[in-house]
């Protein structure tokens, strides 16, 4: 039984969690009658951040759970192989559940009535979420894999429209969920013929079969990259993260931007690469073209953006091209340095998101506009944020800087110099619209004077990013050599 | 020899000035000042100390330290100067001592403006002292960026016109004149990053073992045709910022917009960075390439002289004048380095010199007059020899140096410059070169004439206007006394660079 479940603890115990949130948010709701009290942010000092115990106990919760991954053996497998718990599988975990405690101090300052009426709910989604990511991270079985991704994918649509009564979050949810939804279908479309060509569901009888396989088999892998790439918001499935961004919350948005397109690629890259050697060769042309197509994409469409949040989803959109440039190397230090661009990318957009989200709860703007004079109105702050837009430009010193140039190596190894070389130039394009944002902040002069006030609870995630950052900047090291062993266990 | 890592003091006392400020001058813009001093006056001392006590018999690389960084990477702090590069830095710290006094004037965040300014200055003298690639890369990178905030915030506007695409992207996101510069000036910038950033790991990847050192890259030969792309890669990258035509075009619209000691910078120094670095990695890591390739360098060096002289002709803004007075000279450079003989070579690295301290002086000059008269329009302004006799001086021997008069320092970078020329396979580039010279000496004469020795204006705004003052006759005397200096004695700059550019040409050329 032990040796059964033990493999298993992170899952059980993000699975406790969810159970304990959405009792609580019961037992909270039947104490007050039914109803919880209407509590807008005008409702006094006796409730400033509007989390309550759902929101703590989830913060707690996920932080044990984090602790917990480290008591898993690696390399286990259970379900005769269908779920492992290899160095990927821990590694995204631990990355899926670090991002969502930096989401959750963000969200835990939210003042908006729905957090705190329905604090539970949302937790409770956030939870059941992060428990799909960490199946999806282990699952080596197409059944599995599709459970994890629906049980990833549901609760986010359900996040996107958490604000019901604002305008805009609704349409935003329904355009995610459709385009979701659709791909989903891709995928198991996709799924079907796999099995069909495979005979089997097991992700480890597929490469025998690839070696030789029917085409209907590549007509299937091919129809599962569309449905994955949909996932990862890569070119030309993309469309969905400008606008879901934009409408939904912004803590939210900083976690969706970063894990559920970690989930994808682990997908991918169990599916595409893991296991199948020289076979996975076949698929490097289109993974080039999808990275090229979604760098191009990404980085032109950001600059005329006047929404900071809409800015940072194209430019998310770009990095997703950046990433796909390390694993179109198809290679372990590829895949490798893809992870490591992925920790750099987690710091560097959550932090920039979570800038956003202060920046937001004092002027009630998410416009480019609303930056005006900040670093003279709050140098830090105006600090924090030129370092994570440096950081997602790739300048030396922090983290991006040797993201991009450690996916670009990989990429050199495997002899694409065009795809190296338009990687290159469009990294200044990116500098474009990020220095445009710095614009705003250091030579404009502000329009009020008085500084951005930072709730405690963002100010202790928007540090931990700076750290993030700046660390992995100034010593890369262990990220490399942890990002190396991981990738070296995939090609053993 | 000394044990101290004089090297690493010379680079790291601006940044460690520069934390100073940031830390513990808040309002205090006497103390800033003072610190700046000090910062740059220690690396000065160090660079001076460095040029002195390098061993010309013994040629080669001195000075060495050495420690790795990322051992499994083959990254290292390796630290060493040759003739060139002790040259380098020499006109590194002259440029930014006089910079610190020039911009003593600055009122506005000035605690800010020289943090930036010597955290810049760091990444000049590590660029020319690091033999580390990437770490020269890095370096690189920490000079160029500051400059987009430096010129952003600091510089002036409504004399710049926005043209083209960037002036469309501009027009479209509503920017003004100073940060359309400065947005120009390091996107273009980072564009040439990117180039030498794909060309670097090429190599490295191509050696097969895990070193970006020179020393040992130097050592080795690489496939011919690798060796065409990256050295066509280092000429772009590196040739943006030496001011190459056509991809010049941010060097006059930035060095226009930005205040003072920046221009007096970037003009003076940074534009040699493109130079010494398309020398040092493309032609010292690439020779196959560059003897094959030195056609394109020398006669684009050779549009460059006329256009840019051309260009410096039509302007009725002063600053503009000297901004393509430097993308004339940085043509000399260019052409120097593509005739591949020792006079050449010699008089390209001597003209990086000559060429830094008179752009500095003239841009110094530039900042002076504008903040006593206001103005930048030579044509508006006339007579101010009898008010400013001394600035109108510096002016003199600044324009004579640059149209090569000799008894200055111009006067023997082109000398040797055109013996080069003459000398090489392509004897016909001589007759641009001394056409730009021509040119040159009737542009520079024209202002010389119409601001300082002309008739007397009679705006009633240039009645009474005041010479220089204190720290800003620090700034003019040294740069002058340099100019001089170098131009009668030359032999204390090329002394040194012979015993560099020798073995250059050697492998190069094989003589």
């Amino acid at each position: 039984m032990n040796e059964m479940l033990m493999p298993l603890l992170p899952e059980l115990a993000l699975f406790a969690l969810a159970v304990v949130v959405l009792l609580v948010g019961a037992i909270r709701s039947s104490a007050y009658g039914g109803r919880v009290p209407l509590s807008d942010g005008s409702s006094g000092p006796a409730r400033p951040a509007s989390g309550g115990p759902a929101g703590w106990i989830t913060l707690l919760g996920l932080v044990a759970t984090f602790v917990l991954t480290f008591f898993v053996d690696e390399g286990i497998s259970i379900l005769d192989g269908a779920f492992v718990q290899d160095g990927l599988a821990l590694f995204s975990k631990r990355l899926f559940i670090a991002s969502a405690v930096l989401s959750v101090l963000g969200s835990l300052t939210l003042r908006t009535g729905a957090f705190s009426r329905r604090s539970a709910e949302y937790h409770f989604a956030l939870i059941a979420s992060v428990l799909g990511m960490s199946v999806l991270a282990s699952a080596r079985e197409l059944i599995l894999l599709f459970v994890g991704f629906e049980l990833m994918s549901i609760p986010l649509f359900l996040m996107t429209g958490f604000l019901k009564r604002d305008a805009v979050a609704p349409e935003a949810a329904l355009k995610f969920f459709l385009v979701g939804t659709a791909s989903s279908a891709v995928i198991v479309y996709g799924m079907s013929f796999v099995y069909g060509a495979a005979g089997s569901t097991m992700l480890s009888d597929i490469p025998p079969a690839l070696r030789d396989g029917p085409p209907i088999l590549m007509l299937g892998m091919a129809l599962l990259l569309a449905g994955l790439g949909f996932k990862i918001a890569a070119f030309p499935f993309h469309m969905w993260a400008p606008d879901t961004y934009e409408a939904a919350s912004t803590p939210f948005v900083a976690w969706l931007s970063v894990a559920p397109k970690a989930a994808g690629f682990v997908v991918i890259i169990r599916l595409y690469l893991a296991g199948v050697g020289t076979a996975a060769l076949v698929w490097a042309p289109a993974i080039a073209v999808l990275a090229g197509m979604t760098m191009v994409t990404g980085n032109l469409m950001a600059i005329p953006q006047q929404n900071i949040k809409r800015l940072l989803a194209y430019s998310g959109i770009a990095h997703i091209g950046y990433m796909l440039v390390g694993l179109a190397a198809l290679s372990s230090s590829g895949v490798a340095m893809m992870l490591f661009y992925l920790v750099a990318y987690t710091f560097g957009n959550m932090g920039a998101f979570l800038v956003v989200q202060a920046v937001a709860q004092s002027e009630q703007s998410d416009r480019i506009e609303a930056y005006r004079g900040l670093a003279q109105r709050s140098p830090l702050l105006a600090l924090a944020m030129l370092i994570f837009l440096l950081s997602l430009g790739g300048i030396p010193f922090v983290a991006g800087f040797w993201a991009k140039l450690y996916v670009f190596w990989a990429a050199v190894e495997r002899g694409m110099y065009g795809l190296v070389f338009l990687g290159a130039i469009l990294t200044v394009v990116a500098l474009y619209y990020y220095l445009l944002v710095a614009r705003r902040m250091y030579i404009e002069a502000p329009e009020r004077a008085e500084p951005v006030r930072v709730p405690g609870l963002l100010g202790i995630a928007i540090t931990a990013c700076v750290i993030g950052v700046v660390g992995m900047g100034l010593y890369p090291g262990p990220w490399v050599t942890l990002a190396q062993r991981v990738a070296s266990t995939l090609f053993s | 020899m000394t044990r101290l890592p004089v090297l690493s003091i010379m680079t790291w006392a601006p940044f460690v000035s520069a934390l100073v400020i940031m830390f513990f001058a808040r309002r205090r813009p006497l103390l800033v000042r003072w610190t700046s001093v000090v910062g740059t006056g220690i690396s000065l001392l160090a660079s001076i100390w460095v040029y002195w006590a390098y061993d010309r018999a013994a040629a080669g690389f001195q000075f060495q330290e050495e420690f790795a960084l990322v051992p499994s990477l083959g990254i290292s702090y390796l630290m060493a100067v040759d003739g060139i590069s002790a040259l380098m830095a020499l006109l590194t710290s002259i440029i930014i001592f006089a910079g610190v006094f020039a911009s003593w004037t600055t009122k506005e965040r000035s605690q800010e403006f020289y943090a930036l300014l010597l955290v810049l200055v760091t990444g000049v003298y590590g660029v020319f002292v690091t033999l580390d690639i990437f770490i020269l890369f890095l370096f690189y990178e920490i000079a160029v960026l500051p400059m987009y905030l430096l010129i952003g915030i600091w510089g002036s506007s409504g004399e710049v016109r926005p043209q083209g695409i960037f002036g469309w992207a501009m027009g479209r996101t509503g920017v003004g004149t100073k940060e359309y510069a400065a947005m120009k000036l390091t996107l273009y910038l980072l564009f040439g990053s990117a180039f030498i950033l794909v060309g670097m790991l090429a190599l490295y990847v191509a050696t097969g073992s895990r070193t970006f050192s020179f020393l040992q890259l130097q050592t080795m030969t690489f496939d011919p045709q690798l060796q065409t792309w990256v050295f066509l890669a280092f000429y772009i990258g590196f040739g943006i910022l030496a001011g190459i035509w056509p991809l010049h075009t941010w060097s006059p619209d930035g060095h226009a917009s930005a205040p003072t000691a920046v221009s007096m910078l970037h003009a003076g120094v940074l534009m040699k960075l493109g130079a010494y670095g398309f020398m040092r990695l493309g032609m010292g890591l690439l020779p196959d390439a560059a003897v094959d390739w030195a056609w394109l360098v020398g006669t684009i060096g050779c549009i460059n002289i006329v256009y840019g002289a051309l260009s410096a002709m039509a302007q009725t803004d002063l600053k503009y004048v000297i901004a393509y007075s430097s993308v004339s000279h940085m043509g000399v450079v260019m052409l120097g380095l593509a005739t591949l003989t020792p006079n050449g070579l010699n008089g390209s690295v001597f003209q990086m010199f000559a060429h830094g301290i008179m752009t500095g002086l003239f841009f110094a000059i530039v900042g002076l007059v504008y903040e006593k008269a206001h103005s930048r329009a030579i044509f508006a302004m006339g007579g101010f020899g009898t008010m400013m006799p001394g600035i109108a001086t510096a002016f003199t021997v600044a324009g004579l140096s640059s149209l090569g008069l000799p008894a200055t320092a111009g006067f023997v970078a082109e000398f040797l410059t055109f013996l080069g020329a003459w000398s090489s396979d392509f004897q016909w580039w001589l007759f641009p070169a001394v056409l730009g010279a021509f040119l040159t000496s009737i542009y520079v004469l024209r202002v010389a004439g119409q601001i300082f020795w002309g008739p007397k204006s009679p705006d009633p705004h240039f009645q009474h206007l005041p010479d220089a003052r204190g720290p800003e006759w620090a700034a003019l005397g040294i740069l002058v006394f340099v100019l001089v200096l170098f131009g009668v004695v030359p032999s204390i700059a090329i002394a040194p660079v012979d015993t560099a550019t020798g073995p250059l040409l050697l492998r190069l050329t094989g003589q």
